[in-house]
C-alpha cells in the first residue's frame, strides 16, 4: 500500500536526527541540574510569564522533563512519543523566546543553565532550527511506524 | 536474545546512565566542600568574603549564609531587587542572624552614566551614607539613567537627599578623587570577574553556604528567594 506521507526520512537520517535531539535535551538538563534550582528560577522569572509559585514549580521540574525525554530519545523506544513530547516541549520554548524578544526584552536565554548567550535574533534562529529537527524526527518517526505497519 | 530484545536492554542501560548523569549533577552540587576547587575563590570555612568595603555589608560575618550582590545602578533588574526585594530580605534574614549581606559594584561598560552613578555612591559611604544615596539612585533611575533615557543628572539625585554639608564632600571625593573611587569600584569587579563563575550581567547574586556557592543571575522575588533560603537553612 502506498505512504500518504508526503516525504520519508532515510533511516539512517532519522538515527541521527533523534540522537542529536536527544543528546541537546540531555545536555540542556544537565546544565541545569548542576545549579539548584533556584539559579534556573531566576531565569524562568526573567521572562515575566509565571507566579512565583509557577515558577517555582517549573524550575523544580522541567530540567528533569528534559532528561527524561532526552533519554527516552536516545533510547529509540515509542519513538514517534517521544519525538512528538519532546518537539512539543521545543515548541513552548521557542514561542516563549518569540514572545519575550518581540518584547525587547533583555534577558538570556536560560537555555543552558546561567551565564549564557543573550536573547537575539541568533539563539531564536538556532531555536528554530532545533524545532525544525524535532518536527522532522517526529514525521519521521510517524512514518516509519506507518511505513512498517 | 535477539536483535529487538537486545536493542531493549542497551536502551534501559543507556537510560539508567543517563539519569545517572542527572542524579550525580545533583550530587556534585550539593556535596561540594569548602575544600574544593570548583567553589568559592575567596571563602572560608565559613563562609567569609572578601570585604573591599565594610560600610557596603550588612549582618553578621557568622552568619550561616552570605550573599554577595552585584548590581548596576543603571539597571533596571538590580532596581527592582534593591527596592522589592532586599529590604524583605535585610528585615527577615540579616537582622536575625541568618544571612550576611555584601553589596558589590558593577558598573556595565555598557551603560553611559554607570560608572559616575557609582562613584558618588561610593562616595556617600565613604560618609556613612551608602544606603540613602544608593535608594535615591535606584528610585529615580527613570530621570539620570541612560537605560531609561535618563539626563544623566546623577549629582542632583544623590543631592536630594543628602545635607548641603554631606553633598560638599561628596562632590570633594567625586571631583578631586575619583581614582580612589575607582579603586573601590575595580575591587569589585575584578572580585566578580575572577571567580568560577563569572558575572557577565546585573544583577548577579552569589549564595554561600557551607563552602557552596549558587549563582542567580537577574531579578529574583523575595517569595522565591525565601523559599530557597529556607531550605538551605534546613539543611
Amino acid at each position: 500500500m502506498a505512504s500518504t506521507v508526503p516525504w520519508r526520512l532515510p533511516r539512517i537520517l532519522l538515527l541521527a536526527g533523534r540522537i542529536i535531539l536527544g543528546l541537546i535535551l540531555v545536555y540542556a538538563a544537565y546544565a541545569k541540574l548542576k545549579y539548584p534550582w533556584i539559579t534556573f528560577a531566576a531565569t524562568v522569572s526573567a521572562y515575566q510569564l509565571l507566579p512565583d509559585n509557577a515558577v517555582i514549580f517549573v524550575a523544580r521540574t522541567v530540567p528533569w522533563l528534559e532528561l527524561v525525554l532526552g533519554v527516552w530519545l536516545l533510547t529509540g523506544l515509542a519513538l514517534r512519543w517521544s519525538a512528538a513530547a519532546g518537539t512539543a516541549l521545543l515548541g513552548v520554548f521557542f514561542a516563549i523566546l518569540v514572545h519575550s524578544y518581540a518584547k525587547g526584552m533583555q534577558i538570556e536565554c536560560g537555555c543552558f543553565g546561567p551565564g549564557g548567550d543573550p536573547l537575539t535574533w541568533k539563539r531564536l534562529v538556532l531555536e528554530v532550527a532545533l524545532l525544525a529537527l524535532g518536527i522532522a524526527v517526529t514525521i519521521g518517526a510517524f512514518a516509519r511506524r506507518r511505513a512498517a505497519a | 536474545m535477539n536483535w529487538l530484545t537486545q536493542r531493549k536492554f542497551l536502551a534501559v542501560c543507556l537510560g539508567t546512565v543517563l539519569v545517572s548523569v542527572g542524579v550525580g549533577a545533583q550530587k556534585t552540587m550539593q556535596t561540594n566542600s569548602a575544600g574544593s576547587p570548583t567553589t568559592r575563590r575567596t571563602a572560608t570555612a565559613n563562609n567569609a568574603v572578601t570585604d573591599t568595603a565594610p560600610i557596603k555589608w550588612l549582618g553578621s560575618k557568622s552568619a550561616p549564609i552570605t550573599m554577595e550582590f552585584f548590581s548596576d545602578f543603571e539597571c533596571p533588574a538590580c532596581r527592582a531587587m534593591f527596592l522589592e526585594t532586599l529590604p524583605h530580605l535585610i528585615e527577615n534574614y540579616v537582622n536575625t542572624g541568618k544571612l550576611y549581606f555584601v553589596d558589590r559594584y558593577f558598573p556595565l561598560q555598557g551603560h553611559k552614566y554607570s560608572r559616575l552613578a557609582t562613584r558618588y555612591a561610593d562616595a556617600a559611604a565613604r560618609i556613612g551614607k551608602f544606603e540613602p544615596a544608593a535608594r535615591a539612585l535606584f528610585n529615580r533611575q527613570e530621570t539620570w539613567a541612560s537605560t531609561a533615557n535618563g539626563n544623566g543628572d546623577v549629582d542632583g539625585v544623590v543631592a536630594s537627599v543628602l545635607t548641603p554639608a554631606e553633598m560638599a564632600k561628596v562632590r570633594e571625593l567625586v571631583r578631586n578623587e575619583p581614582g580612589k573611587l575607582d579603586a573601590d569600584i575595580d575591587k569589585d569587579v575584578q572580585l566578580g570577574s575572577g571567580i568560577e563563575y563569572r558575572v557577565m550581567q546585573t544583577p548577579t547574586t552569589l549564595i554561600t553556604y557551607k563552602g557552596q556557592t549558587t549563582p542567580i543571575i537577574g531579578y529574583v522575588s523575595y517569595p522565591i528567594l525565601k523559599q530557597y533560603l529556607d531550605e538551605l537553612l534546613k539543611r
